[in-house]
């Protein structure tokens, strides 16, 4: 198990990486960081592999500091994310480099470095030089060197992220079922969500070099603590509304800012509601909503429609909803016109609600749930 | 604003030919991506028409008369790029003034068309801010505004979203799209994500290797694919593609691939007779159902890779053979490794290209 404990890493004297980071990789998880530009993601690898030295703090394997560690006595293969090839050997003695240095026979290494290649498709490109590559193939050879050779911890610093549609499906299931049967433990970096949810034992959420969540990727999505964490897991995005707790009739709803629109609330939302009137927002994910042209019992919740995208096997519907829009996935079929009404199924129950970006409620069914791994 | 008329457009840099005679139309107040991947020919094309590359032959028109001769800035095009270069000394209401000084334009209806572009792109709380202030949407829609304040008669887009967050990127979307329907601007978007071309245009412009596959609406790029590299370059996950043959078996047509046999739905049984023998089954991922229960009627069964679960779907990778194919499921659905699995494809969305052409066959 790797361990960070209070890491923080300072380039210079005011750009903070990192503030007092806390974080375990397990035995055999497949662990991602995921978030945006600068959140300090490849700092964290860097620092695990000891390419970097933290500013404070300590790194340890299996309880032991591993600060005075040098990075080759690790154990750890990296794929970096300018790929760091070496320009002067082929594709097949950039992947034979880690097996030659651990002194493999000839016959392992042609056998390992065939197996890595017809993996990451790149068979027929063992004899060029990186030079005559594209992006995307050298990107596969430098994530194939990371891999070639068992280690303790493999650090993947976005190694799929500069590959084609078609190949980025595929590498990333590869990824994914290698891990599995190699029982192998990976760090990998990514900005894409779906890339995130697909790979992850577990999810580290970073931004601004703090850590936002960690968890599941069930417990990230069903239950974002924040709403940083809310709108940057899922594609489409998550929808927020401002809203007010309001009583009326003797009953709590929720006044959606900029309309006449209130969501009666049920008590075990309304005890969660402590924080006065301002700072509220809900978020609603836009595939756990429906649309119909009329009011029924299940969608009184008016709203306009702004934009209609069409993405082939689904339309994705912004609907303006007071001061706000709420976006909503429907089958394609569904194309409403635009500055139509159209009348939501939202309600007070099954939404995410937040005061001052914190998660306060979930929607009901999002229980905490354990994880038999399922691969 | 004005019709765009693109006629055997030719681009050649030195002996690489970028674009190898294209011709199509982008109507008044249209809305068209060049949608392709990394040197296809889209951004040549979006730099001719801007007229800040010469082309090599052919004619380009506005409004019916050719532009070729016509120099970039009077041409009325404004440019939209990834990057906006604010005038780092200006605050937003100055840089958004600027074209309109440099055109001379009188202060007061500086004032009046800088407030109207603020005000429609949600730019007035900011306007007294200097860019370092900006956040990197707001610095893009400020961009934007600059780019827009003139009321060009064509509005380019290169790329203008492609390295933004998730998040932002949506937000853009709906944004950009707002700014087609309110100021009715003839637009041209280039990009290589299909997503956003599907999202964004009315029609689109397919193009790859210089030439252009296809030229239709959203719906038709996605459900009509002139040839397979439409088909598996528009939708993600992309287009799973079978390899096979055409043969009558026991007074049916069937597809058969590894081994498997498929019978051809009914609209395609009276035109097996027509069909080339040897074709490529293109189907997505999200019109497969799969099933573990072998009593299940089915068209091919195969063996499970692995299940990714996307918290509101669940991708299941499955071979035949050496054979990969991906298939879209609802998020219970998560079958394990190298278990048996069965696929039935809906009829409806069964493609055939020819092997040897690559172009889609349609019955008639």
């Amino acid at each position: 198990m790797i361990e960070l404990r209070n890491v923080s890493k300072m380039y210079g004297q005011s750009t903070i990486a990192l503030r007092n980071l806390n974080l375990e990789i397990r035995d055999q998880e497949f662990f991602v960081i995921y978030g945006p530009a600068g959140a300090g993601k490849s700092t964290t690898l860097r620092l695990i592999a000891g390419i970097s030295q933290p500013t404070k703090g300590d790194i340890l394997r299996d309880g032991v500091s591993i600060l005075k560690v040098a990075p080759e006595n690790r154990n750890m293969a990296m794929a970096f994310e300018n790929y760091a090839l070496y320009s002067h050997m082929s594709v097949y003695e950039n992947l034979a480099f880690p097996l030659k240095a651990s002194k493999y026979s000839k016959q392992e290494i042609e056998e390992q470095v065939q197996r890595v290649a017809r993996i990451l498709q790149i068979s027929d490109l063992l004899d060029r030089r990186p030079g005559f590559l594209s992006g995307g193939q050298r990107q596969r050879v430098s994530l194939g060197r990371a891999i070639v050779r068992p280690s303790s911890l493999y650090l993947l610093d976005e190694p799929i992220g500069h590959l084609d549609a078609k190949l980025r499906h595929r590498m990333r299931a590869e990824l994914k079922a290698m891990a599995v049967d190699m029982n192998a433990t990976v760090a990998l970096v990514t900005t894409a969500s779906r890339e995130a949810l697909a790979l992850g034992d577990r999810i580290a959420i970073l931004r601004d070099g703090i850590l936002e969540q960690v968890g599941t990727p069930e417990e990230i999505y069903s239950l974002p603590q924040n709403e940083f964490v809310a709108s940057f897991v899922g594609e489409p995005p998550m929808s927020f509304l401002d809203v007010e707790p309001v009583q009326g009739d003797g009953r709590a709803a929720l006044h959606i800012h900029g309309s006449d629109v209130h969501l009666p609330i049920s008590p075990r939302v309304a005890q969660n509601l402590n924080g006065g009137k301002t700072g509220y927002r809900l978020g609603v994910r836009p595939n756990e909503l429906s649309i119909t042209s009329q009011h029924d019992e299940q969608h009184h919740t008016p709203g306009s429609v702004d934009v209609i995208e069409p993405l082939g096997y689904c339309n994705i519907i912004s609907v303006r909803v007071g001061d706000g829009t709420i976006r909503v996935v429907v089958d394609p079929t569904t194309r409403p016109e635009v500055k139509e009404t159209v009348w939501l199924s939202m309600d007070g129950e099954n939404i995410h609600l937040f005061h001052n970006e914190k998660a306060v409620v979930h929607p009901v069914g999002n229980k905490k749930i354990t994880l038999n791994n399922n691969h | 604003m004005a019709k765009i008329t693109i006629d055997n457009f030719v681009k050649n840099y030195g002996d690489v030919k970028a674009v190898k005679g294209v011709s199509f139309e982008i109507g008044d107040g249209e809305f068209v991506a060049l949608l392709g991947p990394s040197g296809c020919g889209k951004s040549s094309t979006m730099r001719s028409i801007s007229g800040l590359e010469e082309i090599t032959s052919g004619t380009i028109s506005f409004d019916g008369k050719s532009v070729n001769d016509v120099r970039p800035r009077d041409r009325n095009v404004a440019m939209a790029f990834e990057t906006y270069a604010l005038y780092p000394t200006l605050n937003v209401y100055e840089n958004i003034a600027f074209p309109l000084r440099s055109a001379k334009w009188p202060n007061e209806k500086v004032d009046e068309k800088v407030l109207d572009i603020a005000h429609r792109m949600e730019l007035e709380p900011i306007l007294n801010n200097m860019p370092a202030e900006l956040s990197g949407g707001q610095a893009q829609r400020a961009g934007l505004a600059r780019a827009l304040v003139r009321a060009p008669s064509v509005f380019l887009l290169d790329e203008p979203i492609s390295h933004l967050d998730t998040r932002q990127r949506y937000r853009m979307r709906q944004f950009i799209k707002h700014i087609h329907m309110e100021m009715g601007y003839t637009m041209i978007y280039v990009t290589h994500d299909q997503e956003e071309a599907m999202a964004l245009a009315d029609r689109i412009v397919v193009m790859h290797e210089g030439i252009i596959r296809q030229v239709g609406t959203p719906d038709e790029v996605y459900n009509d694919p002139e040839d397979d590299f439409v088909a598996g370059f528009v939708g993600e996950p992309p287009m799973n593609f079978i390899e096979g043959s055409i043969a009558k078996v026991d007074g049916k047509w069937v597809f058969q691939a590894k081994g498997q046999t498929v019978v051809l739905p009914e609209h395609w049984q009276s035109y097996g007779q027509k069909m080339p023998a040897q074709v490529k089954l293109g189907i997505r991922p999200f019109y497969i159902d799969v099933t573990l229960d072998p009593q299940q009627p089915y068209d091919l069964q195969g063996e499970v890779f692995l299940s990714e679960n996307l918290q509101d779907n669940c991708t299941v990778s499955l071979d035949i053979d050496d054979l990969r194919l991906a298939v879209v499921t609802t998020p219970a659905f998560r079958p394990a490794r190298h278990e048996k699995i069965y696929l039935k494809f809906n009829p409806a969305y069964i493609r055939f290209f020819d092997l040897q052409t690559g172009k889609a066959i349609r019955p008639q």
